[in-house]
């Protein structure tokens, strides 16, 4: 009889129940927020409901030693974490995003290029702000690139710089992503008149196959000789693409933009969510992090809004750009360009901007991809 | 003749390979046991020996030998294929000199002999890798350490008694990070983002001058100079034209019409316009045989 009261009292410490703390709750509950807004209110869902579920699956309270936790070597979810923590899963991402991407509005009117240089901003506003807070260079520099609004670049600059922050810096950067709407337009509306917002640009010209086979080639041995520490993004960003508009690799590019993107999505998802243990994440530096996060978008749609309102002084009428789209300089692709589209039918319902804010969206793709291999350059 | 001849030069590739793996290990550092020394897993303080891998690979010294006594190189060999004894790039494998092997895969038979030298032996028994002569005066609560005057050429050539430092890489030069360097050099880091911002900047700025370029070129708007078709044409094309103009200005209205419906014939499916007094003769080179676009490009449709 002993014997088997020991047996349980031995088992109910095994349990999720014997190891629960408040920190564990904590965390589980915003877990399942994530997963709320991911459903109900469909913010980023594919990003958010992996994330939410991660981070449930990460604070289950459990005995140490089991081999199971995300941080136990030789663990399923170890092994799945490696993509995240030796940021190879990133690269992936931009294949996909690269076989997926419609570079057209970019190339006709390349000059918009510029928007998304001036709202890497945010980057490096977020990374003074950070040395200010105390953190280390490393650590800053990781924190910074949250500005760019680009979630796999982000995890991989965190995974180089600051291992320790990388569940933090991921869960920030995805959570502002999702809540890009409600932090850009407020700014947009703050900075623009009525008259600015009623703007109208031409038309896009239309862009040639060729110019599209020659864009991604082009575009890769630029920025990839001028920052070839970004190299592994660059260049899955422009592989993916040349997959897409060569026409003859059909396949590989639905594979890339399509299966490939998703499974890694979704375990980049579950292990950036898993890696968020209370006991790694409930602590000052995340609620640092998380502030930090919210100015450097903020700094970064300022940015890329007032850079537009600048340049328009030097702009012909007929060729005035309308500032509402210097928001989607972030690399949030495609939501800040729908936030453009958005507050801008608002003005004038017949006013359509959304292909003229996917140049800047696609330029601050690059842009913060070259930010990120900068960063990786000075302090990696 | 020629399979055997290639197995034995694989065979010799991957010996020397291997060999070269193991060349790369030195022995940095040893220190008699003291009551400051490094304690093992059973709380005692024995001699201990440091072996550093100063490759960027990792190389495994399992089945190799350590001995201190030159005559008989295979006295203590540490234990084969146990995965503990592989040493990653440029890390440290701390051995205890405890006179006992039995107590586990790192403890060796023999003490370090004061005044003697302990010598790391390749796997085959025969090859010294490396040794280290211990002083006979080592200072108490000091050890004997190799130090590398260049840490990324790793030459070890400074070898004197210092403070212990087991399981890290001895010496002074430890190398600053370059986060440390850019917290000593740009504390507010306003030199790094101003540069970065320039860097972003002036990438795009190239992709938006070669885009713009491109696209005034694809649009029509800049015109590449053909040096080729500018000059005069040559052949019976010329010759042609020349005399369908030639014909033209002296009244016989009929016949460069007839040149030039000649001049499309040869050219297959070549055509001129009506401007009086010019034959714009324009040229298709690809023959339907080799055109693509009419055969391999057809997608086909099931009925």
């Amino acid at each position: 009889m002993e014997q088997i009261f020991d047996s349980l009292v031995q088992f109910w410490q095994f349990t999720g129940f014997a190891n629960c703390t408040w920190q564990h709750l904590a965390m589980i509950a915003i877990g399942a927020i994530f997963i709320t807004l991911g459903i109900v209110k469909e913010w980023e869902p594919m990003l958010l409901v992996p994330i939410g579920f991660g981070i449930i699956i990460g604070n289950i309270p459990m005995f140490p030693g089991m081999n199971i936790g995300v941080y136990e070597d030789g663990s399923v979810l170890n092994t799945l974490y490696q993509g995240v923590r030796q940021g190879w899963y990133p690269p992936l991402i931009f294949l996909g995003i690269g076989a997926m991407t419609d570079f057209s509005a970019l190339i006709s009117q390349p000059r918009l290029m510029l928007i998304g240089a001036a709202a890497q901003m945010g980057i490096f506003g977020a990374y003074l702000l950070a040395l200010a807070f105390g953190f280390a260079p490393n650590e800053a520099g990781a924190i910074g690139i949250i500005g760019g609004a680009d979630g796999p670049t982000a995890i991989f600059l965190s995974s180089k710089l600051a291992p320790d922050l990388m569940g933090a810096i991921a869960v920030c950067a995805y959570s502002y992503m999702a809540l890009v709407p409600v932090i850009q337009k407020p700014i947009m509306l703050l900075l623009t008149t009525k008259k600015e917002r009623l703007i109208e640009m031409p038309k896009p010209r239309e862009v040639s196959q060729k110019e599209k086979i020659i864009f991604p080639i082009v575009g890769f041995l630029c920025t990839a000789f001028i920052v070839p520490s970004g190299l592994p993004l660059l260049g899955m960003l422009f592989f993916g693409n040349l997959l897409k508009e060569s026409g003859v690799t059909r396949r590989l590019a639905n594979t890339a933009g399509g299966p490939l993107i998703d499974v890694v999505t979704t375990l980049i998802g579950l292990t950036v969510g898993a890696s968020t243990q209370a006991d790694k994440f409930l602590t000052g530096n995340s609620l640092k992090i998380f502030a930090l996060g919210l100015v450097s978008f903020v700094i970064a749609t300022t940015c890329g809004v007032l850079f537009v309102k600048i340049w328009n002084l030097f702009l012909k009428p007929e060729r005035k750009i309308n500032p509402l789209i210097g928001n989607a300089g972030v690399s949030a692709v495609p939501d800040s360009a729908r936030v453009s589209e958005v507050v801008g039918r608002e003005a004038n319902p017949n006013n359509h901007l959304l292909m003229h804010a996917m140049a800047p969206n696609v330029a601050g793709v690059i842009g913060s991809a070259v930010a990120a291999g900068i960063l990786l350059g000075f302090l990696g | 003749m020629k399979k055997p001849v290639l197995f034995l030069t694989a065979l010799f590739a991957c010996l020397g390979l291997w060999g070269q793996n193991l060349s790369d290990l030195i022995i940095s550092e040893a220190m008699p046991g003291s009551p400051v020394s490094v304690a093992d897993d059973y709380g005692n303080h024995p001699d201990w020996i440091e072996i550093f891998n100063t490759s960027q690979g990792t190389v495994s010294f399992g089945g190799c030998f350590l001995t201190d006594d030159r005559t008989n190189l295979t006295k203590c060999q540490i234990t084969k294929d146990d995965r503990s004894t592989r040493i990653g790039p440029r890390q440290v494998a701390l051995l205890y000199a405890a006179g006992n092997s039995a107590l586990g895969t790192y403890y060796l038979n023999f003490t370090l002999p004061s005044g003697g030298t302990v010598y790391l032996v390749s796997n085959d028994g025969r090859t010294i890798i490396d040794s280290l002569s211990i002083p006979a005066a080592l200072p108490e609560g000091m050890s004997i350490s190799k130090f590398a005057h260049d840490n990324k050429e790793m030459v070890f050539d400074d070898i004197h008694s210092a403070a212990p430092s087991p399981l890290s890489l001895n010496g002074r030069h430890e190398q600053k990070s370059r986060a440390q360097k850019m917290k000593e050099t740009d504390p507010k880091g306003w030199s790094l983002s101003l540069v970065a911002v320039a860097v972003v900047f002036s990438a795009l700025l190239i992709l938006f001058l070669i885009y713009n370029l491109s696209g005034n070129i694809f649009t029509g708007r800049v015109r590449l100079k053909r040096k080729k078709r500018s000059k005069a044409a040559e052949g019976p094309e010329a010759a042609a034209i020349a005399l369908a103009l030639k014909s033209y200005t002296s009244g016989e209205d009929d016949i460069p019409a007839a040149i030039a419906l000649a001049l499309h014939l040869y050219c297959g499916s070549g055509v001129h316009d009506t401007e009086p007094g010019f034959i714009t003769i324009k040229v298709n080179n690809s023959s339907a045989w080799a055109d693509k676009s009419l055969n391999f490009r057809k997608q086909t449709h099931k009925i």
